[in-house]
């Protein structure tokens, strides 16, 4: 008999394996309660609420997200674009700083990266209360360092020999770094700026829901009072914002030769420096830090928190990420392979880009109505929202695909499905399965959202220490949140690096 | 006259167990133009990037000015020019903003910050393009845009707007037709100053395979196996030397 052997293609497929035992537990737990509610709730989507005053509501609760979304992405892109610098290897380089600093700043950007913006925000909140601002730092902290990362990466990938070349001219340090990493900076910023505003957008509603303000707020207060037509309003509102967006940036060609543009990019480069400086020295002038007085018991609290529990939580946490991962990776190509006709291609769009709208405590709380909260829901929530994006990556590598192979295994009689799969998914499967790889990071720090809501592994309860103000348990749980994040990142990166 | 400028003692390199370069000395005197010959792998790339600093060596001392690496100023480092076999051209800069960098040395950031920027001047970059025989319809396009040529000449317009002593050339003349070789060798080996006007010559170490290119050096270098076989006047290469190294 043949030894068994694994390529991209079946291993992009094997992953939905996780839908046995989800399955099995989904069916188990499902109750008929909500059914009318979830019937009610799918109804109203073609019938959203439409009046003066919810428009009048929507425009001033899409102004809030904007503006907190655009002003965290300005503040996170600039910093990120500094701190990646400072964290990539051509820096340590030009001046000759001992290695030593490199690996410090990298692992300390990675701890801060590894904790949920939800997370950092609520943190925020209970401790500075409610306040616009704290929504904004709430996505700046975790965001810069994301954006240091991809920043520092491409700066990695910059050819050692033309860093040689400027080194040997022997122009002063400053000269050097700025001609070497100018263009990469700039790149970078054009390729995955505009999608970090997206995201920044969509944190901003995650953290609305949460009570931080914006269009989030308003989705999560219909959703209470079972307002299902206003909610839909809200969701469509926002998938306009969303779309229009995205057709903006389209039309916008950024050109780096041109030198109003170039003025005017430093200009607010340098704004956004001197507001951020002056609004940290304001917060820590006119801050009393009295709320501090709860986290000075950080070490006399004691934690109620037992070792078996705390490992429990932990493993659920990791089962979590991994049965998400696994949805995350094979439902897009499984449902595009097996339905690839023209319409069946619309609807799988429409249907990928609902579960991108949609913010995941939404998704969880719809399914909710007719589920038992349990790890498998949560970890059926997480994957859909996952699959909604890794599909859209999937679709426009596919439509931007040679068909040369597609065409003639078709033109030899060979199934559409088959020579979708042999011809043209099989030679996206190994970009795609990188891209996972990556895409599971994000999926580990979005387990504290669903388990905010789900009552499922360490973001349940990092809740619940935080509504009893349990400082010492909330930091166990950030920390065991940032060692699950950074184990997770060391060996994503280490899948990736195998695949690119 | 005969004052050395670069001097190379007993050095060798070694990389991933392999030695490159084997116990090579060497005197390199201020006016001299040295041709470097040798076969492809025989260490002619490495015995530059050994001279302009690039490569630390594994054994032996480099002497620039009589004086260490790590005792130099960056003024005294800036003498040195290197025109690289790979170019290493910045490929997402315009070949005059290129030919720029040359300048950097000599100004301050907020030249490096306007160059990049693009409004910094580039008359004097247009000039040394010039020089090369560049059409003024290449100045602004970006190198990626460029032909073999085209960047060859740019990677030399750079080096040659710094205004070094010395020049560290390797296979400076591929990719250019046989006119263009004379107009670029002349330019390489007598230096032209802001106004256009020839100085005295320069120090050079060019690395070539073309025989038929030696005529305007002094001396010849062979080098064979990380070694050098010879150190002679140009007048006296025959063929027998180039036996020993080809």
């Amino acid at each position: 008999m043949n030894k068994l052997k694994l390529n991209y293609t079946s291993l992009s497929f094997l992953p939905i394996l996780v839908c046995i035992p989800l399955g099995y537990q989904l069916i188990n737990n499902i109750h008929f309660g909500g059914f009318k509610l979830f019937q009610e709730f799918l109804i109203s989507a073609f019938n959203p609420k439409i009046d003066n005053e919810i428009i009048i509501t929507v425009i001033n609760r899409l102004n809030e997200t904007i503006l907190i979304g655009f002003l965290s992405w300005l503040i996170s892109i600039i910093f990120g674009a500094i701190f990646g610098i400072i964290s990539s290897n051509i820096f340590y380089k030009i001046f000759n700083i001992p290695n030593f600093f490199y690996r410090i700043i990298r692992f300390f950007l990675t701890i801060i990266r590894s904790i949920h913006e939800v997370v950092w925000g609520i943190l925020l909140m209970q401790i500075y209360g409610i306040n616009f601002s704290m929504g904004i730092i709430a996505i700046c902290i975790p965001y810069i360092a994301v954006n240091s990362k991809v920043f520092a990466e491409q700066l990695e990938t910059i050819d050692y020999k033309r860093f040689e070349s400027i080194n040997q001219i022997n122009a002063p340090k400053f000269s050097s770094l700025l001609t070497i990493v100018w263009n990469p900076i700039i790149n970078t910023f054009k390729n995955f700026g505009l999608y970090r505003l997206e995201c920044s957008i969509r944190s901003t509603v995650i953290l609305g829901l949460f009570g931080i303000g914006g269009i989030g707020t308003s989705i999560f207060l219909s959703f209470q009072t079972l307002n299902f037509r206003e909610l839909w309003t809200y969701l469509w509102s926002l998938a306009i914002l969303i779309i229009l967006s995205g057709f903006i940036f389209k039309k916008i060609k950024f050109n780096n030769t041109n030198k109003i543009l170039s003025i005017f990019f430093i200009t607010v480069f340098f704004i956004t420096i001197l507001f951020s400086f002056s609004y940290f020295l304001y917060f820590i002038f006119n801050n009393n830090f009295e709320n501090f007085n709860s986290l000075s018991s950080l070490f006399k609290s004691s934690s109620e928190l037992g070792l078996f529990d705390f490992l429990k939580l932990i493993l659920e946490t990791i089962i979590l990420s991994l049965l998400s991962t696994g949805i995350a990776i094979s439902l897009p190509p499984l449902v595009i392979g097996i339905f690839n006709s023209n319409t069946s291609k619309f609807f799988i769009k429409t249907f990928a880009f609902l579960l991108r709208l949609i913010p995941t405590p939404v998704i969880l709380l719809i399914l909710l109505t007719f589920n038992n909260p349990s790890l498998s829901l949560a970890a059926l929530t997480l994957g859909l929202h996952n699959a909604g994006i890794t599909s859209k990556l999937l679709f426009t590598n596919l439509e931007g695909q040679d068909r040369r192979n597609y065409i003639a295994m078709k033109s030899l009689g060979i199934s559409k499905k088959t020579s979708w799969l042999l011809g043209l998914f099989s030679q996206q499967a190994k970009s795609y399965l990188a891209y996972c790889a990556y895409r599971s990071d994000i999926i580990i720090r979005e387990t504290a959202i669903v388990g905010l809501i789900g009552s499922v592994g360490l973001g349940w309860r990092l809740q619940e220490s935080l509504s009893s103000f349990a400082w010492q348990e909330v930091t166990i749980i950030l920390i065991a949140y940032s060692s699950i994040a950074i184990v997770g990142e060391l060996i994503n990166g280490k899948i990736k690096n195998s695949l690119t | 006259m005969n004052n050395t400028l670069l001097e190379l003692k007993n050095i060798s390199y070694k990389y991933k167990n392999n030695l490159i370069l084997n116990k090579i000395n060497l005197k390199i005197n201020s006016g001299e133009k040295i041709a470097l010959l040798g076969k492809s792998g025989s260490g002619k790339t490495t015995l530059i990037s050994v001279l302009n600093g690039t490569i630390k060596p594994t054994q032996g001392e480099v002497k620039l000015f009589n004086k260490g690496f790590e005792e130099l100023d960056r003024k005294q480092k800036s003498q040195i020019t290197t025109i690289w076999q790979d170019l290493r051209l910045i490929e997402d800069l315009s070949a005059e903003q290129n030919v720029n960098c040359g300048l950097l040395a000599e100004n301050n950031f907020y030249f490096a910050f306007k160059n990049l920027l693009n409004i910094s001047s580039f008359k004097k970059a247009h000039k040394y393009m010039q020089l090369c025989r560049l059409h003024n319809s290449v100045y602004d396009k970006n190198i990626r845009k460029l032909s073999g040529g085209q960047k060859q000449r740019v990677a030399i317009a750079r080096s040659l707007i710094q205004g070094s002593n010395i020049l560290l050339a390797d296979e400076p003349f591929n990719y250019l037709d046989p006119k263009l070789i004379t107009t670029i060798k002349n330019l390489l080996l007598k230096n032209v100053d802001k106004n256009n006007t020839k100085k005295s010559p320069k120090t050079a170490l060019v690395a070539l395979h073309r025989l038929d290119l030696l005529k305007d050096f002094d001396k010849v270098i062979g080098i064979k196996d990380g070694k050098i076989f010879f150190t002679i006047k140009r007048t006296k290469l025959k063929k027998l030397h180039l036996d020993k190294i080809y």
